[in-house]
């Protein structure tokens, strides 16, 4: 085996280190699970009997709130999980076992890969109970299909990693766990000003401009596809661009924060 | 506040958040057949509900600092002082207070000076005011209480979800005649929806004395069981003390 390849081993050797890690964390602590399960789980419902009517509205293409908010609350659910890797990191850049990491003869790119490995993971947990929330007790519908399942879990993982990747370059950067508050801060404006809760032609105003270029749109509409009719190309097309897009520039920049620990 | 602004910055960024997305998402939500107000914005509708719920999000803080102070030992100093023991809780109770007025009051202001209209002029302005500071001492009394008991901000911080449900189980973000089956059912049992529902009201409508007095009883009712289990808690933990 070369130089090289022997490294590439390590490199998976230590990204599934850092997801079996996360997880012993998560087993160890389950009150770090709890938020970021009951929430999206709460959202689906809140959000579906409080705008009940509101699909009444031009462009939900949907009778039912339960089929436009699910995808909504999924996303929630994936940013949150993606936040884990943020809180993982920030904890063991405090109590000094993130330098013993640093020091470790493993390429920075295999730690980054753990801690984001562990959130896409952790995700599945709270992607799947939104689902289970929302077929089980709310009625949703899904008319795409097993498709329709595919692309909320694409999304909901592609979300997952890219909060993962932010918000580990704003722990990076600050190196305490109270700047999960910025990363959380950075997330619900992502969220929120984009199409989450209502279609683009019901937007006015600012947003309308806003929610049309945030890159979160195309992802949402992605996910809900399935929950609104045919699974199509011209609508995953745009979120596959979209997660492919803030999967690099949120990798640059977490790869750039990580070299700044030290300074 | 002065010292720690990141504990009262969140309880303005997500209000003003909200409402500023709901008013644009929801704009045409006010043309549903049922929806019952006429010729009114969005943002109108949401503006009492996000100073509500701005406040509400802070109402945790008087309670949580006072955690802070028996986890660090600053209680117990306190306690071998010659101090009233009711100043203790009554100064937790006006901190919540004075917090309520200032946050309601930079609300509103930034609110009007987005075009939000407020019907009752300054009456309503001033009873919306009073309202949310009053409510947050009701609800922060009750974080007090668990600070007493528990002696932990962990605990106090994590009733914030509860909060959270209780603000949107309720009329805060649409009105509950236009919500369906059991959820709409809990909404409009929730004591929240009686005080945001004639809040609301003086806010769209105009003044009126019927709806202050419904949301100051309600809010009262709330605070009488609140200061009560508090002070039950601040004996006990006087007598284990001693």
């Amino acid at each position: 085996m070369s130089y090289t390849n022997a490294a590439d081993a390590s490199s998976i050797a230590v990204v599934y280190a850092g997801i079996l890690r996360g997880f012993s964390r998560m087993r160890r602590l389950p009150s770090l699970m709890i938020p970021s399960i009951l929430m999206p789980v709460f959202f689906v419902i809140a959000f579906s009997g409080s705008f009940a009517s509101i699909v009444e509205l031009d462009g939900y293409e949907t009778d039912k709130a339960v089929n436009w908010m699910t995808a909504w609350a999924v996303m929630q659910g994936a940013a949150f999980s993606g936040m884990g890797a943020g809180g993982l990191a920030a904890t063991d850049l405090e109590n000094g076992f993130f330098d013993r990491l640093r020091v470790a003869p493993i390429r920075p790119m295999a730690i980054i890969g753990g801690l984001v490995g562990y959130c896409v993971c952790r995700a599945l947990i709270p992607i799947t109970a939104v689902l289970i929330v929302a077929f089980g007790l709310l009625h949703a519908e899904m008319p795409g299909g097993i498709l329709g399942f595919v692309m909320v879990y694409l999304s909901g993982i592609g979300m997952a990693a890219i909060m993962g990747l932010f918000v580990l370059g704003i722990v990076f950067t600050f190196r305490t766990l109270k700047s999960l508050a910025i990363g959380q801060i950075f997330m619900f404006s992502a969220m929120f000003l984009s199409v989450g809760q209502a279609p683009i032609q019901a937007i006015d105003g600012w947003l309308h401009n806003v929610a049309a270029v945030n890159p979160v749109t195309n992802v949402i509409r992605m996910c809900r596809q399935g929950f609104l009719g045919e699974v199509t190309w011209s609508v995953t097309q745009p979120g596959l661009i979209a997660l492919a897009g803030m999967m690099i520039g949120t990798s640059i920049w977490a790869r750039i924060r990580y070299k700044k620990v030290d300074i | 506040m002065l010292r720690q602004p990141q504990s009262w910055a969140p309880g303005l960024f997500f209000p003003l958040l909200l409402a500023a997305v709901y008013s644009s998402q929801f704009s045409k939500a006010v043309d549903i057949a049922g929806f019952p107000f006429q010729n009114v914005s969005f943002l109108d509708f949401v503006l009492p509900a996000c100073v509500i719920q701005g406040v509400l999000f802070g109402s945790t803080n008087s309670a949580s600092d006072l955690a802070a102070d028996i986890e660090n030992s600053f209680m117990d100093r306190l306690l071998v002082s010659p101090v009233s023991r009711a100043s203790i809780l009554l100064a937790r109770l006006a901190s919540a207070f004075m917090y309520g007025v200032v946050q309601a009051g930079i609300l509103i202001t930034i609110f009007l000076i987005f075009g939000a209209n407020i019907a009752g002029g300054l009456p309503s302005m001033i009873s919306i005011v009073l309202i949310a500071a009053l409510l947050a001492v009701s609800i922060g009394s009750f974080g007090i209480a668990i600070a007493l008991r528990t002696g932990s901000q962990e605990v106090v911080q994590s009733t914030f979800p509860l909060i959270f449900v209780a603000i949107f189980v309720s009329s805060a973000f649409f009105p509950v005649q236009l919500m369906e089956g059991w959820y709409g059912s809990i909404a409009q049992k929730n004591p929240l929806t009686w005080i945001i529902d004639p809040t609301r009201r003086m806010a769209i409508v105009g003044f009126s004395w019927k709806d202050l007095g419904q949301s100051l009883g309600i809010i009262s009712a709330i605070a009488s069981l609140g200061i009560g289990i508090s002070i039950r808690q601040l004996r006990r933990r006087l007598a284990r003390a001693q």
